[in-house]
């Protein structure tokens, strides 16, 4: 019984990608630097109206969103999706309305108090 | 009688004399529990008791006989020669169904013999059934559709096609319920033995012989009965369909709900059925402790009554005097002003179809504007213990219970009636427990004979001072039962009334242990929830208070008029149709039906049970506490919840077994019931004769706001008196 | 039928060690055990019938002489029945067992037997016998030449019947047409009343018993035991489902025995003249006399007593004055009453009336009503019509008989003009098969056999017919 526990709590995880958080730190800092770069491009490719500055801070605060995710798989992850958004969004696989979901939603919120939901 | 006592031999039935000396040793002594014996189903041993059938025997290994004739609830007719099986060394097949096993029989369910049989027997079944499956209703819930793919043979030879046609039987006219197709009948005889054994009514019977045979009522009458509807779903083809569904859906596009019946006290389990959010039909779900697996008419039938006389939207009486829809934010806004106005002047009635949760909410609600008149339409008296203690106002042996009383006595009630699933019950006893059972009140027809006793109090003074032979019956019985109906408490002496029948059961007491003599039954699904949490039962004391509003939860039945209110008293009707009590109200408040909500009822045995979602409230209407929940909020007294969940919690600290679905919360204190109605003050009968509301089948039908606002049971009424007229 | 022979066989396994088996002289295996009280002597004999006239039970069979008590009294009936009676059940039922009686009603289970399953410990319900006097099979007229002319035997035959199994009472289920029948008969027990023969103390013997008479109306159905029972409660007259057996329950919840009138009426001369000499006649286990009935293509039809195991071909000749054109002209016989299969003329040559010797012709005793065709005879329109009376009698209870038989008679009026294919011949011999041993009671078994008998033995005929429609055909088309 108490074997098959302990083995259970040395069992290692198996990593996704980086073995560490030093690694999984720089993984980071790569994509976000990636993105940083192609930002003016996609400024332009998308005719979007917003500008290169706006896009940063739209940028870091999406970043910032994970700032306190501390597993490295689950790191590892957002940073493969991460990779995919911007595979995406810059071989102008997406369209010009994706790109503007990051500045607002499309969908209203339904209101939470009872009283409103049982007016509406 | 003689069936019964057919059946009892058949059950210990064999063949040999030898054995037949066994089962009469057996029978003399009854301590002495008989072996079992060992039976082969397809090589597969089981041990059964002596006596089981065949198909039962297979039915424990889980080896399923066909059958069309065959139902466990109704007598063995064997006819359909369906369930026909090889048993190892006989030269014929037997009949599953009839045919007790024996020991060391080797049954084989899927040799040749046996497949043999059952494709000769289905091809003999269709060469007279009509190929009009396209059109009939019955269309993919047939047991001979069914049967026939997995039983029958693949092709056809009825080569008799082509030289002659196939046989044609006369429609019969059931009455407004039950539609026929006699062609398609197969002549199992289930709907004249469900007529006879159950319904207790012997007017469904064959007539001709041989390939001329049909069933039918022997003369031109209706089958009119409170439990005609379950012979539409007994039928296994569709000879018998149901009326009001018919062509409406098949049985694949439909969506099923159970749920829970709130026509009666019962608590009959049901399903709904619905399509694009219409309720299409009602047919019951099998529940063993309440309602077998029958429903009565009016809960089966009554659903197109939730089409009609609806409240959609929230009115207000505008200066015409005339109530004009209005939006919910108006309403409530306006009743709120009522409401603060009226501080805790306030009052609330409930209607008979009322929930637990809006009951609860609305108690919070009226409690915490500082009054206490929650009341419920029908009453029941408050003296002595009152309904503090529930053994005083449940039917405390239960519905099941009733099956195994010897000697029954029915006070002031019409069970048939009132409580048709019940009375079923009580005929079974009647019939298989040979009960002896006796009636005080109206002389009425219960399907049973019983001796009556009287229609006044005197003859229950009698029963209580033994000046009645049935009173030494009742009190040497083993198992007495004594029901009250709650009609007879509503009147002025009910209290006198129920402090004698406490002494009379307090005599016959305790000879099983469990066993409760002392049983109410009440008429409308919401009392037992209302007098539980706390609910004062009649609205005699609203009549004192003269309160400056009055909530109507549904409350229909006209228990309260204008006249008993004083003239600025405003009247908030909340509930689901436009009857009585919307007639008068000053605000609607536009609810749900009992379909429509998610909803917890306790039936007369104070077993708590919900109904589920099966469509959503019509137009504007929104679930009942909810709307409560939202006028506290904007009235300032907001209750703390906001979820179903929520107010289940609630109505758990209320009373714990409101939640517990599906379980009767007992109650056992009727010995201090009996001393504290004794130690109240001396009080007098009244012996005018008692009077029932519900005495023939014509009064049945209509009885709530929905069975009014339905069609089909003002058809039922129109046929009951059509048939009164008729010469048969 | 090999379902009986089983049981009976079980049932003397059970009670008797020390069993063997032995081949008789006429070749049948039989059963016997070392002593057993109540067997039925060993027939000597190889040649059987005519009757000496004698050793006739029913002597005023053709109502010569008086029918009435006085009459009878004078033929020998109501002799000694006290002393019998007072010997008591069990010597009874001994000489009927001895005596080999089957019933004389079709089926031919053994009386003695039959009877000693009522004669058990009771658990407090009356017992009862029902007489079983609606004979309504084509062709059989037994009874009511007995009940017509010699009402005292059966009177007398329930009350020691009644005595053998300890009940307290008869009912006599008369079939409604049988008006003059019925009517003598009811003047008989009237005069045994009085003469106090009946009734308290019957005969003297300190026995009460009585006797009723229930008229029925007319179904055939009605002359199957158990639809008998209803229809003497006042039901519709349909079969109950066996088991339980009337002998459990039967008539008003009561343990009751069923039994021809023919089988009651000749108990009492056995118990007078002992089961040994009754045995003497037949073959074993086919023993005693029995009322034949011969119609149909004879000379002179008629009902005549006649030993059992007599030739067919003797029966004919002897009695019936021969075929109508000779024996050379004889077609067909149906042996015992509509429901048995037919046998063609070269089985009718050597086959002895009896119920072993019909078997092994794939035939049965029946009620024992030979029914005679000669070749001018339509045999397929004859069994056509004989399952157009059985589709009209079918009670519609159960499936396989109310569907089969409608569907098999219009088959049957097809073949008789040939307007069917070969197949159909065979796909009639399975539904035939289908319905027979699948339903409540006998009745569909008694329509699936003459149409069996048909197939069996005259398929050529029905496949000429069917060339010859055919060709008809053609030539009306071209």
């Amino acid at each position: 019984m108490s074997a098959s526990t302990i083995r259970v709590g040395v069992k290692q995880v198996k990593p996704i990608l980086s073995v560490d958080t030093e690694e999984a730190k720089k993984r980071v800092l790569n994509l976000y630097k990636a993105w940083h770069r192609q930002l003016p491009y996609i400024v332009k490719k998308y005719d979007i109206p917003k500008s290169v500055e706006q896009l940063r801070l739209k940028l870091r605060e999406e970043f910032m969103k994970h700032k306190d995710v501390k597993d490295i798989r689950v790191i590892d992850m957002l940073v493969i999706k991460g990779q995919m958004e911007l595979k995406e969004t810059v071989n102008i696989w997406k369209q010009k309305g994706h790109i503007m979901t990051y500045f607002q939603d499309t969908v209203e919120h339904k209101p939470t108090d009872f009283l409103s939901q049982f007016l509406s | 009688m003689l069936r019964s006592s057919l059946i009892k031999v058949l059950n210990g039935a064999k063949v040999s004399p030898k054995h037949v000396c066994v089962t009469f040793r057996a029978a003399s002594d009854v301590a002495k529990k008989p072996e079992k014996i060992e039976v082969f189903i397809d090589d597969q041993p089981v041990l059964v008791d002596p006596g089981t059938t065949v198909l039962q025997a297979a039915a424990q290994v889980g080896v399923e006989i066909p059958r069309f004739c065959y139902h466990e609830r109704l007598a063995v007719a064997g006819n359909c020669r369906m369930c026909l099986v090889e048993v190892e060394k006989s030269p014929k097949p037997v009949a599953a169904c009839a045919m007790p096993v024996m020991k060391g029989w080797r049954i084989k369910t899927n040799s040749d013999m046996t497949k043999k049989a059952r494709e000769g027997v289905m091809e003999f079944l269709l060469v007279n059934h009509p190929l009009d499956c396209p059109i009939c209703d019955q269309g993919g819930e047939c047991d001979l559709q069914d049967q026939s793919m997995a039983f029958g043979s693949d092709r056809s030879r009825f080569t008799d096609i082509q030289f002659s046609g196939k046989r044609a039987v006369e429609d019969k006219d059931l009455g407004p319920l039950i539609k026929t197709v006699m062609t398609r009948c197969i002549h199992c005889t289930r709907c004249i033995r469900f007529a006879s054994e159950v319904a207790g009514i012997d007017d469904l019977g064959t007539t001709g012989r041989g390939s001329d045979m049909q069933i039918g009522t022997y003369v031109e009458k209706f089958f009119m009965s409170e439990l005609s509807g379950n012979v539409i779903d007994l039928c296994p083809v569709g000879a018998l369909t149901s009326k009001p569904y018919s062509f409406t859906a098949r049985p694949w596009e439909i969506r099923k709900i159970d749920s829970i019946d709130v026509f009666d006290a019962v608590g009959s389990n049901i399903v709904v059925s619905t399509r694009t959010n219409e309720v299409l039909r009602i047919l019951p779900r099998v529940n063993e402790e309440i309602n077998e697996e029958w429903l009565a008419d009016k809960s089966r039938f009554a659903y197109d009554g939730l089409k009609r006389q609806r409240l959609i939207t929230p009115m207000l009486r505008d200066n015409k005097n005339e109530l004009t829809p209005v939006d919910w934010e108006a309403v409530l806004l306006t009743v709120c002003k009522v409401l603060q106005q009226a501080g805790p002047n306030v009052a609330a009635i409930a209607g008979g179809m009322a929930d637990a949760e809006t009951l609860v909410a609305v108690k919070d609600l009226l409690n915490r504007l500082g009054s206490e008149l929650t009341c419920t339409e029908h009453v029941f008296p408050m003296d002595g213990s009152g309904t503090d203690l529930r053994s005083s106002y449940l039917l405390n042996n239960k519905i099941s219970g009733a099956e195994e009383a010897d000697a029954i006595l029915l006070i002031g009630t019409n069970p048939r009636f009132e409580a048709p699933l019940l009375n079923s019950r009580l005929r079974k006893t009647y019939l298989h427990n040979e009960a002896q059972i006796a009636v005080i009140g109206p002389k009425v027809d219960l399907t049973y004979e019983y001796e009556h006793l009287g229609n006044n109090a005197t003859a229950i003074c009698n029963v209580l001072n033994d000046n009645c032979p049935f009173s030494s019956t009742l009190k040497n019985a083993k198992k007495p039962l004594i029901i009250v109906g709650a009609d007879l408490l509503k009147r002025a002496d009910g209290a006198a009334i129920l402090s004698l029948v406490q002494s009379i059961a307090a005599q016959t007491c305790n000879k099983v242990e469990g066993w409760k003599v002392l049983n109410i039954l009440h008429k409308v699904a919401s009392q037992v929830a209302a007098l539980d949490i706390g609910y004062t039962p009649g609205v005699s004391k609203i009549r004192e208070a003269k309160p400056k509003a009055l909530i109507l939860i549904g409350a229909d039945e006209g228990a309260i008029n204008k006249e008993d209110l004083p003239e600025d008293c405003f009247i908030i009707y909340q509930g689901h149709h436009g009857d009585l009590g919307a007639c008068m109200a000053d605000a609607v408040l536009p609810g749900a039906a009992y379909t429509e909500k998610q909803a917890t009822y306790v039936n007369t045995e104070g077993r708590a049970q919900q109904t589920l979602v099966a469509v959503s409230p019509p137009g504007l209407a929104k679930e009942d506490w909810k709307i409560i929940r939202a006028l506290s909020e904007i009235v300032g007294h907001k209750l703390p919840y906001d979820n179903l969940n929520e107010i289940r919690d609630r109505l758990d600290e209320v009373a714990p077994h409101l939640t517990r679905y599906g379980e009767v919360e007992g109650a056992n204190y009727f010995k201090q019931a009996a001393q504290l109605l004794q130690e109240d003050e001396e009080k007098t009968l009244d012996d005018s004769p008692i009077d029932l509301k519900i005495k023939e089948l014509q009064d049945y039908f209509m009885t709530d706001s929905i069975s009014r606002a339905s069609p089909t049971m003002a058809k039922c009424v129109q046929a009951v008196l059509k048939q009164k007229e008729s010469k048969y | 039928m090999s379902g009986t022979l089983m049981k009976f066989s079980n049932l003397v396994k059970s009670n008797y060690n020390g069993i063997y088996a032995s081949i008789a002289s006429n070749g049948q295996i039989c059963f016997y055990s070392t002593t057993p009280p109540g067997t039925p002597p060993a027939q000597t004999k190889t040649k059987f019938g005519p009757l000496a006239d004698e050793d006739r039970i029913f002597t005023n069979l053709y109502g010569k002489h008086d029918w009435r008590l006085k009459g009878a009294l004078k033929r020998g009936d109501w002799y000694k029945t006290k002393e019998i009676l007072l010997k008591g059940s069990d010597w009874i039922i001994n000489e009927v067992k001895t005596s080999g009686l089957r019933g004389r009603g079709g089926a031919g289970f053994p009386s003695g037997m039959k009877w000693s399953f009522m004669n058990k410990p009771g658990d407090g319900r009356p017992k009862y016998l029902v007489v079983n006097a609606d004979e309504g099979e084509p062709g059989t007229c037994k009874d009511r030449e007995i009940m017509r002319h010699d009402p005292h035997k059966l009177v007398e035959g329930c009350l020691i019947a009644g005595r053998a199994m300890g009940a307290k009472a008869a009912y006599i289920y008369i079939r409604g047409e049988f008006y003059n029948e019925a009517s003598n008969m009811q003047v008989a027990i009237a005069e045994a009343y009085q003469a106090g023969l009946l009734g308290k103390d019957a005969c003297g013997s300190g026995y009460d018993f009585d006797v009723f008479m229930h008229r029925g109306a007319g179904a055939y159905i009605c002359g199957e035991e158990t639809a008998l029972i209803e229809s003497i409660e006042g039901k519709q007259g349909k079969p109950r489902l066996k088991p339980p057996f009337p002998a459990d329950v039967g008539v008003f919840g009561c343990p009751t025995t069923v039994t021809n009138v023919e089988t009651v009426a000749v108990a009492p001369t056995i118990c007078r003249r002992g089961g040994v000499w009754f045995a003497s006649f037949g073959r074993t286990r086919n023993s005693g006399t029995k009322l034949f009935n011969i119609s149909g293509h004879v000379n002179t039809p008629c009902t005549v007593e006649e030993e059992m195991s007599i030739p067919l071909k003797q029966l004919i000749e002897i009695h019936a004055g021969g075929v109508i054109g000779g024996w050379d002209n004889l077609l067909a016989v149906i042996p015992g009453g509509s429901s048995t299969p037919l046998i063609p003329k070269n089985v009718c040559e050597d086959v002895l009336m009896d119920f072993d010797g019909l078997v092994a012709a794939q035939t049965s005793l029946g009620t024992a009503a030979v029914i005679v065709m000669n070749k001018q005879t339509d045999i397929v329109k004859a069994i056509a019509r004989l399952i157009m009376f059985y589709k009209h009698e079918s009670c519609g209870q159960c499936t396989p008989c109310r569907e089969g038989i409608n569907w098999m008679n219009k088959i049957m009026y097809r073949f008789v003009d040939g307007n069917a294919k070969p197949a159909e011949i065979d796909m009639i011999w399975e539904l035939s098969k289908q319905i027979e041993g699948h339903t409540i009671c006998a009745l569909g078994d008694g329509a699936a056999w003459p149409v069996q008998g048909l197939i069996r033995h005259f398929r050529p005929e029905l496949e000429r017919r069917m060339q010859e429609f055919q060709k008809q055909q053609c030539a009306a088309s071209n």
